[in-house]
């Protein structure tokens, strides 16, 4: 290996050797791509979503001739069906609107517009929904496009598309609008108003409101039917020269309610665009933390298997630099070996969160199209790519730096590192029962490794006191609302894709961390059976030592699910699970780590200690 | 025909393969032998003759392929792992080649180690350990790690380790392999010692100096004895022979 | 140079001197070509006048070729020897042709002769041994008997070398 030889001579060397070595440790080679792809693919499909929310919302836009600013005149807020009402009641529209027709930037408009809070019901549902009046004929501004039926006749109804999904009506089914019953005519998407599970309320109201309403669109004089015992409020549709300014036209225009005059709400595109993202953002929201949370799981999962091969590294080293490998070749030959698996486990992440994206980017169908065909833009794949070799690289790096300046005689004698000792661990184990004893000096000859593990069951806990979390928020136990919550369902679902994945994830993590405690530890498990412990001694000893440290680690992880929780959702309401879910996720995590560490090493404790430690 | 009252072992066609077919390996091939109580028995014989293999069978840290194994009365080659713990924490100690010292523990603790793995009190085992040093002239270094310990100093903490439960038996294995003469001369004589005080040994060695102390030898080859000398009886009496030795008689 | 080697030369055939003198060479290699070759005729002569060996006269003409074999005192004298186990100077040469010998004349079994020569040097180990563990640290009889130890030790690796070389042999034969 001087620097004689030809390129390809050395290159197929280092791609024997590194095969080789991943030959032989197969299992953990599979484990390493297996958490390496896991991550990589939630993070792939969190990325994917950011891309997502602009494109459905500017074909709608497009395709329904959308405002640039939507002026609600006359009301600001729902107002209870048949309560006080305020502002002007039903009649003309306010004078108000002229003046904003004629405001400079101003191009085009259509309304106003009459709208009332009223109610549907339909399929033994009853649900809050907002009523617009319209015409018969096509608006130059916001007309709302079919997607299925037609459009406004008398005695018809036409229902947005989302809310239409949620309440499962079609064209053709007769609801009750109010106290009216009114044919379904055809079911459209708007840009101008929030779509369903958004409404209106989610501008106007300035929090998330679990029981979602709906809209729909009926003829003028139906509007006003509905509008008699409740407050009618009027909504303008605005084209501006500029639409990049809708935001400062609103501010400027926009007229907080005097006594005596109607309040004006105004309402910029870019705000209705967010409204209807709120569900994607969520997801989004939800997924990062996914990533997060599997990426710390990865983390974990990875520096316990480059601790571990670190010493197998140094003899070959020795080995290595004795034929004459330069340093150079040394490191290269280290970290060639994670950096494949790194890449390929990266590549099956991307594909991986490729397939998965759609199922999880479906805005709903308040939105004309789906996001865009491939929302894996080149920024997402650079930051896989850098997760995926980065992780691996980086935990070898210095395992690599550090062998490869080893000398080689020591490297060759294999000089064990001396355990760390501590005097007064050992005299306290000293006067406890053989299976703690053994426990606490397994835990006190590989510190490191414990800590790990706490930080890995830690982060589990996190995950799943989260997403418990979040189920009792969108579940309160008074029960839901009645129809489908988009919203909830979306979200739901997402909870429990990203809840699969950290099971899968967090077992496989646990699983080899508890194999690779007790494959490390078989040498002295081997030599305190060959000194007299019995077989169940040892592997108590061994679950204890797992259990020790996963007891606060779970215990932390509990309160900080809440809390990261609250920080993500920002929901004002504590939502806290129950006590009793809290016990139940604490002892069945210490139940599952003592089980899986106790199998291998139940396994090693039939083989005769002999065997193992003339192998050793 | 039940085990005979004196012997302390009994080994009957003892086997121990390892492998199969065509890669199968006879490690042990039909071995018989019987040691009485006190002897001091030495096995000699090339590299892989299977002596060490025979060892650990007797030992109970290895599995019998076939044949029986009998100890103080005993059969022991079918037991479960469980029992099989309980006859290396009281009935038998074994010396390692490499000796096996943990490396985080001092020798003091190295020594208690298997005294609180059957059970002992803490105190009790602490006092075993201590006598135990004291007896094998290492109560000195009680406190320092195996590497502040010279080799033939671990060899004896290992021997201490190996007698702090009182064994009826005591298997060493290679006990002079890496030791330089003096190292060797005092585990001579703390074998000699052991064995005027009644314990049973058996010795695994390549050396003739280490294999001259003991009442009877037998030579391994291929897995199987091929020769046997019974080497006590009249120590000084040989002396006399010497004497024609450095020249003519 | 040992009478009894050439004694159990002869045990298997009779031969002229000179194929005596061919066969130790042989046998010894180079330590045989410091060998003087009257010593084996005067050996030779010693053992006639003894009467361990005889003299015959074969053919006429000539050559005189003599024939040496052995008598019947002589072959018993070869059987003692080859079971003595006096472990002679440390000329190494001896034992050695012996080996040789047995093999050669199918009086014995090398194997059983190592045999048992290790268990007397073993034992005599064990003396050595233990009387200089006896001695005080640094006395002079202590370091004799340090020396006799280790010389026998040794020994005793030869023997298993042998030992070894044999069991070769004979396997591949």
């Amino acid at each position: 290996m001087t620097g004689n030889s030809p390129g390809w001579g050395r290159l197929l060397l280092l791609w024997r050797l590194a095969s080789g070595d991943v030959r032989r440790h197969l299992v953990e080679s599979v484990m390493v791509f297996v958490v390496i792809a896991a991550a990589a693919a939630t993070l792939t499909v969190s990325l994917a979503l950011s891309g997502v929310t602009n494109n459905p919302y500017q074909q709608t836009r497009m395709a329904t001739a959308g405002p640039d600013v939507i002026a609600d005149v006359g009301g600001g807020g729902p107002a209870p069906v048949g309560g006080q009402a305020s502002g002007s009641a039903g009649g003309s529209p306010p004078s108000v609107i002229a003046s904003l027709v004629g405001a400079p930037g101003v191009t085009a408009h259509s309304g106003p517009y009459p709208y009332v809070y009223s109610t549907v019901r339909f399929g033994g549902h009853r649900v809050d929904v907002v009523a617009e009046g319209r015409d018969e004929a096509l608006s130059p501004v916001d007309q709302p496009k079919l997607t299925h039926g037609a459009w406004l006749r008398p005695g018809g109804v036409v229902v947005e598309a989302g809310f239409a999904d949620a309440l499962g009506v079609r064209v053709g089914d007769r609801v009750t609008v109010g106290d009216t019953d009114l044919r379904v005519a055809g079911i459209a998407v708007t840009a101008a108003v929030p779509s369903y599970p958004s409404s209106m309320c989610h501008l106007a109201c300035g929090m998330a409101v679990p029981q979602d309403m709906g809209l729909v669109w009926v003829t003028r004089s139906a509007a006003s039917n509905l509008g008699v015992n409740a407050t009618t409020s009027y909504l303008l549709n605005l084209k501006l020269k500029d639409p990049a300014q809708a935001l400062a036209f609103a501010a400027d225009n926009g007229r907080m309610p005097a006594p005596g005059s109607a309040p004006v709400l105004l309402y910029a595109w870019q705000s209705i665009r967010g409204a209807d993202g709120a569900l994607v953002q969520i997801e989004q929201v939800a997924l990062q933390f996914g990533g997060w949370l599997l990426g710390l799981l990865a983390l974990a999962g990875l520096a316990v298997l480059v601790g571990r091969r670190m010493t197998e590294q140094t003899r070959r080293v020795g080995l290595l630099k004795a034929v004459g490998a330069t340093p150079a070749t040394v490191a290269v030959v280290l970290l060639a070996e994670h950096l494949v698996i790194g890449a390929a486990a990266g590549a099956a992440g991307l594909l991986a969160g490729w397939l998965l994206a759609p199922l999880l980017t479906g805005t709903g169908s308040g939105l004309l199209g789906g996001p865009g065909a491939l929302s894996i833009g080149s920024s997402t794949i650079i930051v896989v790519a850098v997760v995926a070799l980065g992780v691996p690289a980086v935990s070898s790096f210095i395992p690599a730096l550090r062998a490869s300046r080893t000398s080689t005689s020591s490297g060759l004698a294999d000089e064990p590192r001396v355990p760390p000792r501590r005097p007064r661990l050992l005299a306290l184990s000293a006067r406890l029962p053989v299976p703690v004893l053994l426990a606490i000096r397994q835990l006190a000859r590989r510190p490191r490794r414990a800590l790990l593990n706490g930080v890995s069951i830690m982060v589990t806990v996190t995950g799943i006191v989260a997403i418990l979390a979040s189920y009792g928020y969108t579940h309160p136990s008074g029960g839901g609302g009645g129809i489908v919550n988009l919203r909830i369902s979306r979200l739901d679902e997402l909870m429990s894709i990203i809840t699969i994945m950290l099971a899968v994830l967090a077992g496989v993590n646990t699983t080899f961390i508890a194999w690779a405690t007790a494959a490390d530890a078989r040498f002295s498990s081997a030599l305190e059976r060959a000194l007299g412990a019995s077989g169940r001694q040892v592997t108590s000893g061994l679950c204890i030592a797992a259990v020790l440290p996963a007891i606060p680690a779970a215990l932390a992880g509990l309160p900080l699910g809440v809390e990261v929780y609250h920080l993500l959702v920002k929901a004002q309401s504590l939502a806290t699970p129950p006590v009793w879910q809290f016990a139940a996720v604490f002892c069945v995590t210490l139940l599952i780590v003592a089980g899986l560490t106790a199998l291998p090493s139940l396994a090693a404790a039939r083989r005769p200690p002999a065997e193992v430690l003339q192998t050793a | 025909m039940s085990s005979s009252g004196a012997a302390l072992v009994t080994v009957r066609n003892l086997r121990k393969d390892y492998g199969s077919g065509e890669g199968l390996v006879r490690a042990v091939d039909g071995v018989n032998l019987e040691i009485a109580r006190g002897e001091a028995l030495a096995v000699m014989g090339p590299s892989g003759c299977g002596k060490t293999t025979l060892l650990h069978l007797m030992g109970g840290i290895n599995r019998v392929s076939s044949g029986e194994l009998w100890l103080d009365g005993k059969r022991v080659d079918g037991l479960p792992e469980r029992a099989l713990a309980r006859i290396r924490r009281r009935e038998v100690g074994f010396v390692f080649q490499a000796f096996y010292l943990m490396d985080e523990l001092t020798a003091q603790e190295n020594v208690e180690l298997p005294a609180l793995l059957a059970g002992r009190s803490s105190g009790e085992a602490r006092q075993r350990a201590r006598q135990l040093l004291d007896q094998v002239g290492l109560a000195d270094r009680a406190g320092h790690l195996p590497s502040a310990l010279s080799g033939g100093q671990r060899q004896r903490v290992a021997i201490a380790r190996a007698l702090v439960n009182e064994p009826h038996l005591l298997l060493a294995d290679e006990p002079t392999g890496n030791l330089d003469t003096n190292a060797t001369l005092d585990v001579l004589r703390l074998f000699g010692k052991l064995h005027e005080s009644g314990l049973t040994l058996v010795i695994v060695t390549h050396d003739e100096r280490i294999a001259a102390t003991a009442d009877r030898l037998i030579m391994m080859r291929d897995g199987a004895f091929v020769d046997e000398a019974m080497l006590s009886g009249g120590t000084r009496g040989d002396l006399g022979g010497l004497r024609g030795f450095g020249g003519e008689g | 140079m040992q009478q009894e080697v050439l004694l159990a030369l002869l045990a298997k055939e009779a031969s002229q001197g000179s194929q005596l003198r061919t066969r130790l060479i042989q046998a010894l290699g180079p330590l045989g070509e410091a060998m003087n070759d009257g010593q084996i005729y005067v050996t030779l002569g010693r053992l006639e006048r003894v009467g361990l060996i005889a003299r015959h006269r074969e053919g006429g003409s000539l050559s005189e070729r003599k024939l040496y074999a052995l008598t019947a005192a002589g072959q018993e004298r070869v059987a003692e020897w080859l079971a003595e186990v006096e472990w002679p100077k440390p000329d190494l040469a001896e034992f050695h042709l012996k080996l040789i010998a047995a093999a050669r004349a199918g009086l014995a079994d090398p194997i059983g002769i190592i045999a048992a020569q290790r268990r007397e040097l073993l034992r005599r180990l064990r003396g050595a041994q233990q009387a200089a563990l006896d001695e005080d640290a640094g006395s002079e009889a202590g370091l004799l008997l340090e020396g006799i130890v280790l010389r026998l030790q040794a020994d005793l690796r030869w023997l298993e070398a042998c030992e070894q070389s044999w069991s070769e042999r004979r396997r591949t034969r």
